[in-house]
């Protein structure tokens, strides 16, 4: 991947804190257009690399770049580059949802017959339009959260780094914080998003890194990071009704590895079980059960899922540690 | 169940370093103050005047601790526990909401009695020089501190249950404060050995402040009455601490349960979208209503300015228009009264009141300005939004400071045609109206960089607030306790030293006020208070670029 064609470039980012090591060489890059899912447990350095891109930390060691232009050395240049939304919503009393919106817009030097225009743009885009009139601080969290997501957008950012959006939200406004960050994405902007909720971001996200103690442990999409830290895939096979599947069960620990965990599931009529066979095998398995007259309804693989992932990096970090 | 209110909040309290910092201030403070009185020689001093001096000293400085640094720890309690969310806790619990209240005052009222406890071993010795007694002076004393104790944890946690944030908590708590403490006292002292009703009503206000009472223990007669008989005010200050108390008192615990919680979140109609009747109402009540939907903010115009103001609830335009009409109408008020001679004060006296109001209006409504302009962007986490606009960092502190000096220029202007009326009855008046208005200039200056550079250095806004109180009161009414024992205790040389950094005094020697005609201190109170400004513009300056650089 050329440096021309990334939005974000990282390399070798490391940040120390006296004997802390915040942030351990960390280095990837972010296609423009594309949604970076940031995850990682508490204190793995996500904030931290987060603050160096958006200009509020220095790093120790390493460079980064947003289109092109250096977040350390030029961190004025990347004000205007980046629209930035901390986990902290930072309201001001007795200020309406437009005055705040105008704030921020004349503290970005658009001009007042502009900014009008601008700021319907963005309470369009993040369905905010009907709060315009409201007090900042009367609003419920996750309208404060559009508003923050509408306040990054204010100066036309080309790429946005979201620290915990989707965080406290009930899950209807869990959905329409999806759809916002989506559309977003269509406009052509790039995002970088951490979350805990990590369905949500599985959704959502093109690309997932996963971060723990500084280091990068896991960066790609989310099916080749399971391919990465895991070699075994999860099948499905499902009957007609839960007569065959001690049958079904034999037939597959003859395909599979002998150490293969295989379960039966008898209210659904389904077994599952485990394997790092290639996809051709798995074939000949269903084309096995099916010439043995085996009424199967579904032969599924069950997609990959990024609490397993996340789970399984950070857990064969922490073996690989001790 | 009170029991543990009471030990959270005492540990709570114990726990933190202003705490700590107080207890061992005042010990070390006390302990100082009886070695540098103590007889060096093996002569006995027989007539006890040393041992009174020392008695004096100690007591005024134990009700200038209780005035200045009580009322921050209750003013807070309540509104810090409404907005994290443990009132609620409490009030769903089986505990009455007396039982509540009852634990809160005591946590409070038990650590400030272990300060108390602090100053014993200097009550002690200052028995043992000779000269003061325990059942007459030392005994009482303690007697009318724990009576201001009381009063003003009430109302502070009175205010508490009112306030919505600790910060408005703080400033309204310490308006009141010293309102009671020391504006009362002005009456009195203006209008003292006149005829007629205002003077017996004006000695009936002063009894709402300690000071008369605490001055009369320790032998001083009465609070700047030059010799002049005054009644006890024991009694009526007794009465008044005690009878306040309890009203602030029942009040709170009545409002004291859920419905104290049951609010809705405010509806935010704007004005353009009420009837026509309504919206001229509103312009006529209003002047300039804050509630119509404003336009963007202007070109050459300071954005964090405009926010500043907008983000304002008292000192929106609103307010400081009826702030200056009233400053407006009541300097000329004085002044007319003054000249069509309803009243014999003469243009000292009249300067004076104007001057000791404009202090006080300062002094009260500066720090709630100025403590808060950092302090708050980084509690709320604005302050990271801000460094992430591209406003370069002079530009955020101007637009900040410029809010707060421009709120204080119009407060000064108000009281101008006061004066201006002063110079026409009496025109060699005006080069001292001048000077006047100049010492007054630098206490609105040094109250503003004060406030903006302690802002600088707190995480707190709560705590901002409460040190730049602090530091005012101990500069503007702290020096004036030591003009008040000018003569006796103080010799005229350390009075005239100590008020070198007071700009009100300065103000009041100019006008040859009564009480402050044989002081000369200007311009030497000129340099200090220009001095002192430097100070705190470089500390904000420092502070400010070290708070916008990359961590």
């Amino acid at each position: 991947m050329g440096e021309q064609t990334s939005a974000v470039v990282v390399k070798d980012l490391t940040k120390v804190y006296g004997q802390l090591t915040a942030l351990d060489g960390l280095s990837f890059e972010l296609e423009q257009g594309r949604i970076l899912g940031l995850i990682g447990p508490n204190g793995a350095g996500k904030t931290t690399a987060i603050k160096i891109l958006v200009g509020l930390a220095r790093a120790t060691r390493g460079r980064a770049s947003i289109a092109g232009c250096d977040c350390l050395h030029h961190p004025k240049k990347i004000k205007r580059l980046v629209g930035y939304m901390p986990d902290t919503f930072g309201s001001y009393d007795n200020m309406r949802v437009w005055e705040y919106l105008d704030f921020f817009g004349a503290a970005f030097g658009i001009r007042r017959s502009q900014r009008r225009g601008r700021i319907e743009d963005v309470m369009e885009t993040t369905g905010s339009t009907y709060m315009r009139d409201r007090y900042v601080e009367s609003l419920s969290h996750g309208m404060k959260q559009r508003i923050g997501i509408a306040r990054t957008l204010l100066h036309d950012p080309s790429v946005l780094i979201l620290d915990e959006p989707a965080n406290g939200l009930d899950p209807q406004a869990r959905i329409e914080m999806r759809q916002i960050l989506l559309r977003l994405a269509e406009l052509g902007k790039t995002l970088i998003v951490t979350s805990h909720i990590l369905p949500e971001l599985s959704r959502i996200c093109d690309v997932v890194a996963i971060l723990n103690r500084g280091k990068l442990e896991a960066f790609g999409t989310l099916n080749d990071i399971m391919r990465k830290v895991s070699q075994k895939r999860t099948l499905e096979v499902q009957l007609g009704s839960g007569d065959g599947l001690e049958r079904v069960a034999g037939m597959v620990r003859e395909f599979v590895e002998p150490e293969a965990e295989i379960t039966e599931s008898p209210s659904e009529a389904i077994v599952r079980f485990r394997t790092s066979k290639p996809e051709s095998e798995m074939g000949s398995l269903l084309a096995s059960l099916i010439s043995a007259n085996i009424a199967v309804t579904q032969f599924r693989e069950i997609p990959a899922d990024l609490e397993d992932a996340f789970l399984s990096v950070t857990r064969h970090a922490e073996e690989s540690d001790s | 169940m009170g029991y543990a209110i009471v030990e959270r909040e005492l540990i709570g309290t114990l726990r933190t370093r202003r705490a700590l910092a107080l207890l061992v201030g005042v010990a070390i403070a006390f302990s100082l103050l009886v070695v540098s009185r103590w007889p060096s020689d093996a002569t006995v001093e027989l007539s006890g005047v040393q041992a009174q001096e020392v008695f004096r000293l100690f007591a005024y400085g134990l009700l200038a601790i209780l005035v200045l640094m009580v009322p921050a720890f209750p003013a807070t309690s309540v509104v810090r526990e409404k907005n994290q969310g443990t009132l609620d806790l409490l009030l769903n619990s089986p505990m009455p909401s007396w039982s509540i209240y009852l634990g809160k005052m005591l946590g409070i009222l038990v650590f400030v009695i272990l300060l108390l406890t602090m100053s014993l071993p200097a009550a002690s010795a200052a028995y043992a020089m000779g000269g003061v007694s325990w059942l007459r002076q030392i005994l009482p004393l303690y007697g009318i501190l724990a009576l201001v104790l009381v009063q003003y944890t009430a109302l502070a946690l009175l205010v508490s249950s009112y306030a919505a944030t600790t910060d408005s908590a703080l400033k309204i708590t310490y308006g009141l404060v010293l309102l009671a403490a020391v504006v009362t006292l002005g009456p009195h002292f203006f209008l003292q050995g006149q005829p007629g009703w205002m003077p017996k009503a004006a000695e009936w206000v002063r009894c709402a402040s300690p000071v008369p009472t605490v001055m009369e223990l320790v032998g001083h007669g009465d609070a700047g009455s030059f010799g002049r008989g005054a009644p006890t005010t024991l009694a009526r200050f007794a009465a008044f601490a005690a009878g306040s108390a309890i009203v602030f008192a029942v009040t709170t615990i009545v409002r004291l349960n859920s419905f104290l919680l049951d609010r809705p979140r405010p509806q935010g109609i704007v004005t353009d979208d009420r009837s026509t009747a309504q919206q001229w109402l509103r312009r006529l009540v209003f002047l300039v209503d804050p509630h119509r939907r404003k336009r963007g903010i202007g070109p050459f115009v300071n954005p964090v300015m405009v926010k500043e103001f907008r983000t304002r609830r008292f000192g929106r335009i609103h307010w400081l228009l009826r702030l200056v009409s009233l400053a407006a109408l009541v300097s000329l008020l004085l002044t007319y009264a003054a000249t069509t001679g309803t009243i014999d004060w003469g243009v000292e006296t009249i300067g004076g009141i104007m001057v000791i109001l404009q202090v006080a209006l300062l002094l009260v409504l500066t720090p709630s300005l100025a403590a808060n302009l950092i302090s708050t962007e980084r509690e709320s986490g604005g302050w990271e939004l801000l460094m992430m606009t591209p406003l370069p960092a002079r530009s955020i502190l101007l637009g900040k400071l410029l809010s707060v000096f421009l709120t204080l220029l119009l407060l000064m202007l108000a009281t101008l045609p006061g004066y201006l009326v002063m110079i026409w009855i009496h025109p060699p008046l005006r080069w001292q109206v001048w000077q006047v208005l100049i010492c007054l200039s630098w206490m609105a200056l040094f109250a503003m960089f004060l406030s903006a550079a302690v802002s600088s250095l707190c995480r707190r806004t709560a705590l901002a607030t409460t040190i730049s109180y602090a530091l005012l009161s101990v500069v503007c009414v702290g020096t004036m306790l030591i003009w008040l024992g000018g003569g006796t205790t103080f010799g005229h040389e350390l009075v005239e030293s100590v008020l070198q950094i007071n700009p009100m005094a300065a103000a009041l020697t100019i006008i040859e006020a009564p009480g402050f005609t044989n002081y000369r201190l200007v311009p030497s109170n000129w340099w200090w208070m220009g001095g002192m400004c430097l100070l705190c513009v470089f500390v904000m300056l420092a502070q400010t670029w070290r708070l916008t650089r990359p961590q």
